[in-house]
């Protein structure tokens, strides 16, 4: 008969560190400017695709980069630091050549129509908004957005993956418990990204769009929700490795 | 591994990783599967009956990632159980994964288009038979690709990852970046070159896309032709950059070797966002000078 409790007990420590990393993807998804299918037709500001889709594909990239590293270093702060850098080049590789079609393509230059001036570089906004538009293109402010956004939901990610591995004392390289792992680390990744979907309601462009405001909801959402999920995964890894499953 | 292999299998995965992207843009851009399919859809709610090829399985990351799975859960029991060479069995899971997109493709425009009797739209049978066949090429394409990334991944760069679930995480990635980048191509400047260039779509303008074509009407076929010129092969650079930046710093600096050089391939990582970032100013600054402003700045006007 498993322990459950004193699995619990044992593993809170990673088990906070999941609800942490859960926290931080939620809050991570609310600085990724998303522009939703309008931004495809230069008719929103932000990357022209979903919330969850593109927030799971860069927190994806942050995941591969993380297992890479983790089988060769488990130094955590290399290891989390790696799904942050991953992250972020994932989305920075996409923002900039989505640049290079707004601008060369379509020929409209990266522009918000959530603020008059550009927090970062001063640039005046509304008057190169196209008629019709609410917006186009990624201008500086949602690109640093962006970034931090890649940063933290990499950081999220990495930690939950780094966490879960450490739940079981079988050596990182064991295929069957990086694909347990990084399989729930995934579902987990989408779980905490379509939380503040709700926020965001198809676009936002970033730190600097009113909708930013909301996201203490998100984060108090995906933090509740992280405490049943991580439970439940270290349960499972743990008591799948005690009885030799993996 | 020698630090000179590592980067000629880098430099194969990076081109078949450029391959993987620029078909999977393609390919959206045949059949409309992407975020552009919304127009597709709407026209003819708005009275606008088209011939163009409309299907959405589901959204690029999710179909992408099945596609993959299926191609790599068929090529790895060919490799494992019936000792299949790698590159023969890379090919005929492609193959499988193919004729299920197919498939599904042709369920996804027959369902699609019938829902739309009442707006007096035609399921043109000759579109199915001739575009079919190409999206299935192109679907081919892209799951070797990323087969092909996630293979060398594995088996040469030691990827602790399972071969199918990298397949499976490649697939979400590149129909992520597929739908960020190449669609744009399609949706902003393809899609409605009857409105003047140098602007994005006016919401009043939704659903009336070009339905005529140079001879004809137009399909999803003259579509892939104009957006093989700029839009696929940019979504092809943007995963190529992906999956080869991402995998670059790992190599120069390897973290095997140590925590310092996992901190420095983490900082290198960092330089390569901000060299981006700056550059994203840069074209930001430029676009914004050559076109200028839409509206006058009345404000100034009246102090005038």
């Amino acid at each position: 008969m498993i322990d459950i409790v004193g699995l619990i007990a044992s593993n809170l420590i990673w088990i906070l560190a999941i609800v942490i990393g859960g926290t931080l993807i939620s809050i991570s998804v609310h600085f990724i400017p998303v522009g939703g299918a309008p931004a495809a037709m230069a008719q929103a500001t932000g990357i022209g695709t979903g919330t969850v889709m593109l927030a799971a594909g860069a927190g994806i990239a942050g995941i591969i980069a993380a297992g890479a590293v983790m089988a060769v270093n488990q130094n955590i702060w290399v290891v989390i630091g790696a799904a942050a850098v991953g992250a972020a080049v994932m989305l920075a590789a996409t923002m900039i050549v989505a640049t290079w079609i707004y601008a060369y393509g379509v020929g409209v230059m990266p522009v918000s129509a959530k603020v008059k001036y550009d927090p970062i570089t001063k640039y005046r906004q509304d008057l190169y908004v196209s008629q019709g538009t609410e917006g186009h293109g990624i201008p500086t402010v949602a690109y640093v957005s962006a970034s931090i956004g890649g940063l933290l939901g990499g950081l999220g990610a990495g930690l939950a993956y780094y966490a879960l591995m450490k739940v079981s004392t079988l050596p990182v390289t064991n295929l069957n418990l990086v694909a347990v792992v990084s399989t729930f680390t995934i579902g987990f990744f989408f779980i905490n990204s379509v939380i503040p979907s709700y926020n965001i309601v198809g676009t936002i462009e970033g730190f600097h769009d009113p909708k930013f405001k909301k996201w203490p909801k998100a984060a108090i959402a995906s933090f509740l929700a992280s405490i049943p999920l991580g439970i439940l995964a270290v349960v499972a890894v743990a008591s799948l490795a005690s009885v030799g499953g993996l | 591994m020698e630090p000179l292999i590592s980067m000629g299998v880098l430099a194969l995965i990076g081109a078949a990783a450029t391959i993987a992207g620029a078909s999977e843009d393609l390919e959206s851009d045949v059949g409309s599967q992407s975020n552009a399919n919304s127009q597709v859809q709407l026209a003819p709610q708005m009275g606008y009956v088209h011939r163009i090829y409309n299907k959405a399985i589901a959204g690029e990351p999710v179909s992408n990632a099945l596609m993959c799975t299926i191609g790599a859960t068929g090529a790895l029991v060919l490799i494992k159980h019936f000792g299949f060479s790698p590159l023969f069995a890379l090919v005929i899971g492609s193959l499988i994964a193919a004729m299920v997109h197919g498939s599904y493709s042709v369920t996804a425009i027959m369902g699609r288009e019938a829902s739309q009797a009442r707006f007096k739209q035609p399921i043109y049978l000759d579109l199915i038979r001739s575009h079919t066949p190409v999206i299935m090429a192109f679907a081919f394409l892209t799951t070797f690709s990323v087969m092909i990334v996630s293979y060398l991944m594995v088996y040469s760069l030691m990827h602790p990852f399972p071969f199918v679930l990298l397949c499976f995480l490649w697939g979400v990635v590149v129909g992520s970046v597929g739908s960020a980048t190449g669609d744009v191509h399609l949706g902003a400047e393809r899609q409605f070159q009857a409105t003047e260039f140098g602007a994005g779509l006016n919401a009043s303008q939704s659903g009336n896309i070009v339905r005529k074509a140079e001879s004809g009407l137009r399909n999803g076929i003259d579509n892939l032709w104009f957006c093989s010129k700029f839009g696929g092969p940019m979504t092809g650079v943007s995963f190529g950059m992906v999956v080869f930046l991402g995998t670059w710093i790992l190599v120069v600096f390897d973290p095997a070797e140590g925590n310092l050089e996992g901190w420095l391939s983490n900082i290198l990582g960092l330089v390569i966002v901000i060299v981006l970032g700056i550059w994203n100013w840069h074209i930001e600054k430029e676009t914004r000078e050559k076109y200028g402003p839409y509206k006058e700045d009345k404000g100034e006007e009246v102090s005038a």
